[in-house]
């Protein structure tokens, strides 16, 4: 049974005065003194046997064109440039596609890879270098078909705002492996943020000490307001520090509140995280080989934001999702619990050549791909592809008829989809994860033809994996008991992936 | 024995009844007792919603408990071992044992005692205790006679007095005047102001410093932050490109109502409604941005229908959670399970919203614009010019007469456009009216039946003849025979005040939330507030008056043991500051503090690069002069990107209303009052003000101490704290380039880097970040 809150509250007045006086190391009792005083990690019966000690979710923001991607299509192919017939039209919603769209074959090769005979297109030769030991799922559906509310609804089980993300979940129920660390750290790439913004790390009604750190790469601080002023070394620093401590021991014995003792072990936790938080986010220690394993460039800063041309922000070259794929590693291998890529810059309607699947796309792979590969690889030879549960895939998917509001006709550099809720696909791997294929479309790809995977599916497989019962593992809020998988029973653990 | 005790606890604490439990003295009592049981354990497949609801059975009810199921009965009163229920929570055969165990919930022995003992005395069900009216109870009778000054202290000895605790000693009058200062305006108070109020003797001393903090303007500044954490206010649109918008008119509505202490039922009719009263004036129509805080999305290719409907239920949800403290929001999609609401009620009451004319469009229309009193008489001007050169024009038809015309009116125009709009609740024309129909599991696309619109079935016994739209929800909700509206404010209230509400629930008076710590203390409180004329600031004056808020702070280890949370009040209310009061005071001690009430929100420096929105090209710019020193409350709300070092210390995105903040104890917050520039900026100037005291250093430090802490230092704090200071100017001297990097960062052009260095301790201490 999980406890309420307040009850959780209480504990954790009693419980912090372990901190520092027993030699429990880290775990549970480490994070009370990382997430402080009103909180603590959730207790209950909702715990069961982890296959995956940490999570590395790769969330490719405006979602991935799964048709030139992972679902090789002849019969849409065969059907290319002509009338998507009414059939598939008639009561859908799109974004953007208006009147009669025309059919849109993929436009990239396929080829078959690995002993699995894995189906993938030539854009992703990392991922087939890979192939045995991914899980490809061409089966997701969602139920929402705009950035926003679709990106919410993945990462926080609602698509309306104010509900706690995956990681602050996971964060809440588990806790921290490292006690100089956060739990939930988030790196973005491709120059913005993602549609739906920071409430997808945020904590909902979860308490604020779960919600996700954004660690940024672009060159300032990795977590804001980590450096001392100018001025202020790590000594002077640490005097001023020993001087807090001592008033603030004046004021404990004074007071007498236990308050005071956990900011006195906040404070000096601060002081460690100013030194380890740069040492884990340093990828210049990394050998050549291995920042040559992910194409990782230390030191590089991202172009500014608004760059006039979006293309200039997808330049293959970019390393920034490499970089960050790099750092999800030292992450993990640090204890931290989960940690979140958002790549910006997978929305390729066809407006303009530089959000198309024709021109855009193929920039795009070229950033991730070999990253990505390179990710897998590397925890495989550190043996902590087991324990480390990798998952990559966009918000939904796009749409097998090409978007015709710009261009009526193909036309080079505009060559694009729409928003596609009905069917898409993500793939899983490590953490627990049988390799291989997992459900499939209908030939032209538009409905799921068998094995359909929902939101709640890959939620509750997740939670599943990690060591948590997604159906016990609730929060009580607003009357209800809150759970990330929402209120119904249709979210289920999908054992057929699992080895 | 440890565990036995624990378990009791639990049980205890699971029962919602904070201390209490069932004793042959005090009998079960259902709401305290039984209902909660009932509700967290059994309601979700036996409870209102017929949806979700097995066996035909619910015990929400007495008459769906005892109703005859085919021979078996969940309740037979007075005979627990004839009663279905009581085999079913006894059993050992997870077949047949109730809650089921795969269900998460399960009862331990004192909860099975407890419902056994219930069913013996007779299984009697009670209404909820929010959904009764609050009546004045008698002041119990206390053995401590000398320490009530007034009828709260009574209701809290004799809770304290049974629970063998004694209140705490009355605070020191400068850590007393530290408290109510930041309670009542936000801000610390002066040494000067500090010194005048220990140095006088008369008896309405303590008085006299709450009336003149209520009276002064920072009082609406720091209590309109609560009411905008009610308000979702933000300076932007929300959703994916959250675009900016006008409607800090509003927040500085909320700042002038409160300083004016407008009566809480008005200030309550004026936000829902105040475009359906007579004749409103601006004022009353500027209120109404209450619920045009809702999110718009810009976002190409969405259906406005979509998220106008979603921003409706967002004020349904929010108008019950803010007023009367119930959630709603499960209803949107099946009647709730726990409290008697159902989704033919949600969507009722949801029908009185559901007539406004605004629609998730791009311009947030409708909206009403708000020219400065500059802008107004400029367009009087341009429009008496036009005027005049259109009589002309009427009297000499004249060419260049047109020019000069076409002229003015282009500029007439341009200065049109530049006036402020904000967005308004406006109802729309009779002829076209929403037919409001019930939304199928919660989806717009799938109606249901046509509903008319009405309160909740609840509370329909109430004595209401008002009109069928927002007023008549006003009036609702205002009327004096509410159970809800007054308890759930007076509690915001308390909470606020004391940290933990007597409902500790605030969000939640329905059978879900907690009960009352003190049940009659919130019933005298919220009546009192009624017939003081819904008056905030006497409800506040009231409270702080008390013996029970001017205890001190010091925690014994037997208050500690016994009341934790001082749930019970035996001592002074002691919790960190909000994210908005660690700023102010940090400015208000250095001198920086830029004291304006109102305006445009504005832009304190923040890191470069956190404003990364997709598809948004408003840029952050660091102010420069006073508005980079201004409250916390006008810093510009994205929120998708809200300010950093205040999320840092719990402040909420604005994106849905946020009833309480919980506060959080962190890392992070160390490294904003650490390293943070606007702290350092902070940490410079204070020690210019340092400097002032003179050239001697002990000066200095207690200067700074008594600036930051108003009570004079201890020797050994002083001395600590000199230590510091020779330990870092010796280093400083040794390298006078830190000491230059130092001094820069903290914006000095020449200055002292170990008292800056100070002064950051200073400013970083747990007692600075501390209500005393």
């Amino acid at each position: 049974m999980q406890l309420p809150f307040p009850l959780l509250q209480k504990q954790a007045v009693t419980r912090r005065h372990f901190f520092g006086q027993t030699g429990l190391g880290f775990g549970a009792i480490a994070l009370q003194s990382l997430l402080g005083r009103d909180t603590q990690a959730a207790t209950g019966n909702y715990q069961i046997p982890a296959k995956a000690k940490s999570v590395i979710y790769l969330h490719m923001a405006g979602s991935p064109s799964q048709l030139e991607l992972f679902e090789d299509k002849p019969a849409l192919t065969k059907f290319h440039g002509q009338e998507c017939p009414q059939e598939y039209l008639e009561g859908k919603r799109f974004a953007f596609i208006k009147g009669t769209p025309k059919m849109l074959g993929p436009q990239f090769k396929y080829g078959k890879h690995g002993d699995t005979g894995q189906t993938l297109s030539e854009l992703l030769p990392g991922l087939a270098s890979i192939s045995d030991d991914v899980c490809v799922i061409r089966s997701m559906h969602t139920e929402q078909f705009n950035h926003s509310p679709a990106q919410l609804l993945l990462q926080t089980g609602n698509s309306r705002l104010g509900f706690p993300s995956m990681g602050a979940w996971v964060n809440y129920g588990l806790g921290s492996e490292n006690e100089n660390l956060p739990g939930f750290v988030v790196l973005a790439s491709g120059g913005k943020t993602p549609s739906a913004g920071k409430s997808l790390w945020g904590s909902g009604f979860l308490p604020t000490v779960y919600q996700g750190i954004q660690c940024r790469t672009d060159g300032g601080d990795p977590i804001l307001y980590l450096s001392n002023p100018s001025g202020m070394n790590r000594d002077a620093r640490r005097k001023t520090l020993d001087a807090i401590r001592d008033l603030n021991t004046f004021e404990h014995q004074h007071i007498g509140d236990p308050e005071t003792l956990t900011r006195i072990s906040q404070y000096e936790l601060a002081f460690r995280m100013q030194m380890s938080v740069p040492e884990v986010m340093d990828i210049g220690k990394e050998p050549e080989h291995i920042l040559d394993l992910y194409g990782a460039q230390p030191g590089h800063v991202s172009e500014s934001e608004n760059a006039a041309d979006p293309r200039i922000l997808y330049k293959g070259d970019d390393p920034t999702f490499a970089n960050n794929c790099l750092l999800a590693r030292r992450l993990v291998e640090n204890g931290v619990r989960f940690v979140q890529l958002y790549d910006w810059g997978w929305d390729h309607h066809g407006s303009s050549p530089g959000e198309s699947v024709d021109e855009t796309l193929p920039i795009k792979c070229q950033q991730i791909d070999r990253a990505v590969a390179g990710l897998i690889k590397d925890l495989k030879q550190r043996g902590m592809l087991d324990e480390t549960l990798v998952v990559w895939g966009g918000e939904f998917g796009r749409t097998p008829m090409m978007q015709n509001n710009v261009h009526k006709e193909l036309k080079k550099g505009f060559i694009g989809r729409d928003h596609h809720p009905h069917a898409f696909t993500m793939w899983m791997a490590g953490g627990g994860i049988k390799p291989g294929s997992y459900g499939s479309t209908d030939d032209i790809g538009y409905y799921i033809g068998e094995n359909p995977m929902s939101i709640r599916d890959l939620q509750a497989t997740i939670l599943h994996q990690i060591g948590i019962d997604p159906h016990r593992f609730s929060f009580a809020y607003e009357g209800l008991n809150q759970r990330l998988i929402g209120p119904t029973e249709e979210g289920r653990v999908v054992t057929e992936i699992l080895s | 024995m440890n565990n036995v005790f624990d378990r009791i606890c639990i049980a205890v604490l699971l029962t919602g009844a904070a201390t209490r439990a069932a004793t042959a003295e005090q009998p079960v009592d259902f709401n305290r007792d039984i209902r909660p049981l009932l509700a967290k354990n059994c309601f979700a497949c036996h409870g209102p919603d017929e949806g979700s609801r097995k066996a035909e059975l619910r015990l929400d009810s007495f008459v769906g408990a005892t109703s005859d199921l085919g021979g078996r009965r969940a309740l037979v009163i007075g005979k627990p071992d004839e009663n279905e229920l009581i085999l079913r929570i006894e059993s050992d055969d997870p077949n047949v044992v109730m809650p089921p165990p795969d269900s998460g919930h399960q009862l331990s022995d004192s909860e099975k005692q407890l419902l056994r003992q219930w069913i013996e005395s007779g299984g009697e069900y009670n209404v909820h205790w929010s959904f009764t009216r609050p009546e004045k109870a008698a002041l119990p009778a206390v053995k401590q006679t000398d320490w009530p000054k007034h009828a709260i202290d009574h209701f809290v000895l004799a809770r304290l007095e049974a629970s063998s605790l004694k209140p705490s000693a009355a605070a020191d009058r400068y850590r007393l005047i530290r408290r109510v200062s930041l309670d009542l305006t936000g801000l610390p108070p002066t040494p000067e102001e500090a010194d005048a109020f220990a140095a006088d003797t008369s008896d309405d001393a303590f008085a006299k410093v709450v009336d003149r903090l209520l009276a002064s303007e920072a009082y609406g500044e720091r209590w309109a932050r609560m009411w905008l954490d009610l308000a979702r206010y933000a300076d932007t649109k929300g959703y994916e490109k959250d675009r900016h918008r006008d409607i800090w008119q509003f927040r500085d509505w909320v700042i002038n109502a409160l300083n004016q202490d407008m009566p809480y039922d008005q200030f309550t009719t004026e936000q829902l409604a105040g475009d359906l009263l007579p004749a409103p004036s601006t004022e009353q129509i500027v209120a109404t941005a209450f619920h045009r805080n809702t999110m718009t999305n810009d976002e190409g290719g969405t259906d406005n229908e979509e998220f106008r409907v979603a921003a409706v239920k967002d004020r349904v949800d929010t108008t019950l959670q803010v007023w009367m403290g119930l959630t709603m929001g499960c209803a949107r999609c099946h009647s709730h399970k726990y409290d008697p609401i159902s989704q033919q009620d949600y969507y009722s009451f949801y029908a009185f919203f559901n007539q406004t004319e605004d629609a998730d469009r791009p311009d947030d229309a409708p909206s009403l614009p708000l020219p400065t009193p500059a802008q107004t008489e400029q367009i009087a001007e341009l429009e008496a010019a036009i005027r005049k050169l259109q009589e002309q024009q009427k009297a000499a038809p004249d060419e260049s007469l047109d020019e000069m015309i076409k002229s003015e009116q282009k500029k007439l125009a341009g200065v049109r456009s530049s006036v402020s709009a904000i967005p308004v609740m406006r109802e729309l024309a009779e002829t076209k009216r929403r037919e409001t129909r019930l939304h199928v599991r919660g989806n717009f696309l799938d109606p249901g039946d046509v509903v008319e619109p009405g309160v909740p079935a609840l509370f329909r016994s109430l004595s209401v003849e008002a009109p069928a739209n927002r007023l008549g929800v006003a009036q609702w909700i205002t009327q004096p025979d509410n159970p809800l509206t007054a308890r759930v404010m007076v509690n915001r209230v308390w909470a606020r005040l004391f940290g933990l509400g007597l409902v500790e629930t605030e969000e939640d008076f329905g059978t879900q939330g907690m009960l009352p710590s003190h049940p009659d203390l919130l019933d005298w409180l919220a009546i009192d507030f009624q017939e003081h004329g819904w008056s905030l600031k006497k409800l506040i004056r009231t409270i702080v008056l008390s013996s029970t808020y001017q205890q001190s702070a010091v925690v014994t280890k037997e208050r500690l043991s016994i009341d934790p949370r001082n749930q019970l009040l035996s001592r002074g209310p002691r919790f960190r500051l909000s994210a908005e009061n660690v700023r102010d005071q940090a400015l208000a001690v250095s001198g920086l503090l830029t004291h304006q009430v109102g305006g445009p929100s504005v832009m304190p420096p923040q890191p470069d690069g956190i404003w990364k929105s997709t598809y948004n090209a408003l840029k952050w710019e660091d102010a420069t002069g006073p508005n980079r020193y201004r409250r916390a409350l006008y810093t510009y709300w994205k929120r998708t990107s809200p300010y950093p070092a205040m999320i840092t210390f719990d402040a909420g995105s604005g994106e849905v209303c946020q009833i309480r903040r919980v506060r959080t104890n962190t890392p992070l917050q160390a490294l904003v009052t650490l390293n943070d520039p606007a702290f350092v900026e902070a940490a410079g100037a204070l020690s210019r003000r340092m400097q002032q005291s003179g050239s001697d250093i002990v000066n200095q430090i207690q200067r700074g101490f008594r600036l930051v802490l108003t009570r004079p230092p201890g020797d050994d704090e002083t001395q600590r704290l000199i230590d510091l200071y020779h330990v870092l100017n010796r280093d400083f001297k040794n390298d006078s380039e830190a000491a230059d990097n130092l001094l820069n960062a903290a914006q000095l052009k020449e200055g002292d880097a170990a008292l800056v260095a100070v002064a950051n301790v200073l400013l970083n201490l747990d007692e600075t970040l501390m209500k005393p």
